[in-house]
């Protein structure tokens, strides 16, 4: 079965100044800080149901 | 009691066991109010990335190298331990952001945080060991280059990265009792203290308690 993402090569580099970041690194950090604001502004699905705490 | 029960040093244990954490706030049946943001889902998550990375991991460990890198089974429980760590820092360094910017150590929870920091300091040379004990040519690199670094800063007499066994023993055994260790005390001490609250609430806590302290002195 072939692979989705062909990962059989070097990665490219993100060079700007002194930082030199490989851009699958570049892409996690990016994610992560989605993931950070998305956890912020999203709600919370509010408990459904008289019991709820 | 009898005094000789009182003097016993389990009994002792027990008591201040207990005194510092009731079975209620140990195994509490309900959080507050302002937790229910997905902001604070990101320790258990962290939690639970842990739990799949010991679990695949003494899998490999009990089946070894021969097994991880030449059967189909072995390949499969070496990418799931790969990707347990992808997310047990994907998450722990989420968690580690939310809970810098509500400064959670506020209120007396100074040992809470530093647990989880120096969790965090210890996990990243428990997954760097993982790294130079795959067994193959990436971590005969990556051991080649990391003892420069280590030689670099005067510690290459304590950590020889070219020795499999010694950074094989680091990565199955010392780092992760560290971490799960660290973890297990950072766990206790969450529901010690409880949840850090946000700021707001932190202000009207102290008003109302002040208001209290107030009116029970006049």
């Amino acid at each position: 079965m072939a692979a989705i993402f062909n990962l059989n090569h070097h990665a490219g580099y993100v060079h700007w100044h002194f930082i030199d970041l490989s851009v699958p690194n570049v892409l996690v950090i990016v994610i992560m800080l989605v993931v950070f604001a998305a956890a912020i502004l999203i709600p919370f699905p509010k408990p459904t149901g008289s019991g709820g705490a | 009691m009898s005094t000789s029960a009182e003097r016993s040093w389990t009994v002792r244990l027990r008591k201040r066991a207990v005194a510092a954490l009731p079975p209620e706030k140990l195994l509490p049946d309900g959080q507050p109010t302002y937790v229910a943001s997905w902001i604070y889902v990101f320790g258990v998550l962290s939690l639970s990335a842990l739990a799949a990375l010991i679990m695949t991991g003494s899998i490999l460990a009990l089946k070894g190298p021969s097994w991880w890198h030449f059967s189909s089974t072995g390949h499969f429980f070496n990418s799931l331990h790969l990707w347990s760590v992808e997310l047990f820092f994907f998450f722990m360094v989420i968690h580690l952001w939310g809970k810098y910017w509500m400064a959670a150590w506020r209120g007396g929870r100074v040992r809470v945080w530093i647990t989880g920091a120096v969790t965090f300091l210890v996990a990243v040379p428990c997954a760097l060991t993982g790294y130079v004990s795959q067994q193959n040519f990436d971590s005969q690199w990556i051991s080649t280059q990391a003892k420069d670094a280590m030689n670099s800063v005067g510690i290459g007499s304590f950590f020889n990265l070219m020795n499999f066994g010694q950074m094989y023993s680091y990565h199955v055994f010392l780092l992760p009792l560290a971490v799960t260790g660290l973890v297990i005390a950072h766990i206790l001490l969450v529901r010690r203290h409880g949840v850090v609250p946000p700021f707001e609430l932190e202000d009207r806590l102290k008003a109302a308690r002040a208001g209290a302290t107030d009116g029970a002195s006049s």
